[in-house]
């Protein structure tokens, strides 16, 4: 059963990395983020079971303070960036390239 | 086999939520969808037995940051005109999932490679929040502590960079 688990946790971080490369909506590539976070905390806490040790729940936690501390940035500077060009392409956003 | 069962339809459900997330077009649709994921998650903790996380995941993930996303998207007011083209999304999707093909399998094989025990449900002394809460006061201080300066820095960045006003417009 640790193996299913696993499993689904590698499938879910790979359609997390589908959505960040294939979509252009920000909104839909930041959720992907969140995505890939939750399989990581699905692969904590499986690990954490199979071992019967508590140390990757204290892990998961932490990764759910950092996605929340990244949900409040993140959607800053996307209300930010909707101001400024009222878009949500990300390929509007290139303010970086020289 | 009940609890088999319950992390078949769970883990079906997760993947569906991930799959609707990536497909749909409106980020509304595609956040409801990750919120049936988000939930599915926490039914598979519970079947980990950790009764905590599961918690923490139903109250913070699907109900505080989920909800923050959904105020924002409905706060901009999204038109479809709004939502950006995306003509070549399936290439996108073809070619990351060919790219993507060799290093999930890869994973996959190493994951066969691990011992496999049964996630039978385990009662006291494990999961629940006294051992977590002793096991994060005792080994992971430092790290708590960290965190809470994190979530610090990120309440200031928000104010300052969502709060601003411009005089001139």
């Amino acid at each position: 059963m640790i193996h299913d688990y696993l499993i689904l946790s590698i499938i879910l971080f790979c359609l997390g990395i589908l959505g960040v490369v294939s979509r252009r909506n920000v909104f839909t590539v930041f959720m992907s983020v969140e995505l890939m976070l939750n399989a990581a905390n699905l692969a904590f806490l499986t690990f954490s079971r199979l071992h019967e040790n508590m140390d990757g729940h204290v892990l998961a936690m932490m990764v759910m303070a950092v996605a929340a501390a990244e949900a409040a940035l993140a959607l800053a500077v996307v209300i930010l960036l909707h101001r400024h060009k009222s878009k949500l392409d990300t390929n509007v956003f290139s303010l970086l390239k020289g | 086999m009940f609890a088999e069962g319950l992390f078949i339809a769970f883990a079906v459900l997760s993947v569906l939520g991930a799959i609707g997330l990536i497909l749909f077009r409106h980020p509304m649709n595609g956040a409801m969808s990750l919120v049936v994921t988000m939930i599915s998650l926490a039914g598979l903790y519970a079947l980990l037995s950790a009764k905590l996380i599961f918690v923490l995941q139903l109250i913070v993930y699907a109900g505080a940051i989920m909800s923050l996303v959904l105020f924002i998207i409905m706060f901009l007011n999204i038109q479809d005109s709004d939502l950006p083209e995306e003509t070549g999304r399936f290439y996108y999707l073809l070619g990351g999932v060919i790219a993507i093909m060799p290093i999930a399998f890869f994973l996959i094989k190493i994951v066969k490679s691990l011992p496999d025990s049964e996630t039978t449900i385990v009662g006291n002394g494990f999961g629940g929040v006294k051992e977590v809460g002793l096991v994060l006061f005792q080994d992971w201080l430092l790290p708590f502590e960290i965190v809470s300066i994190l979530l610090l820095v990120a309440l200031i960045g928000a104010v300052v960079l969502a709060g601003k006003r411009r005089v001139s417009q």
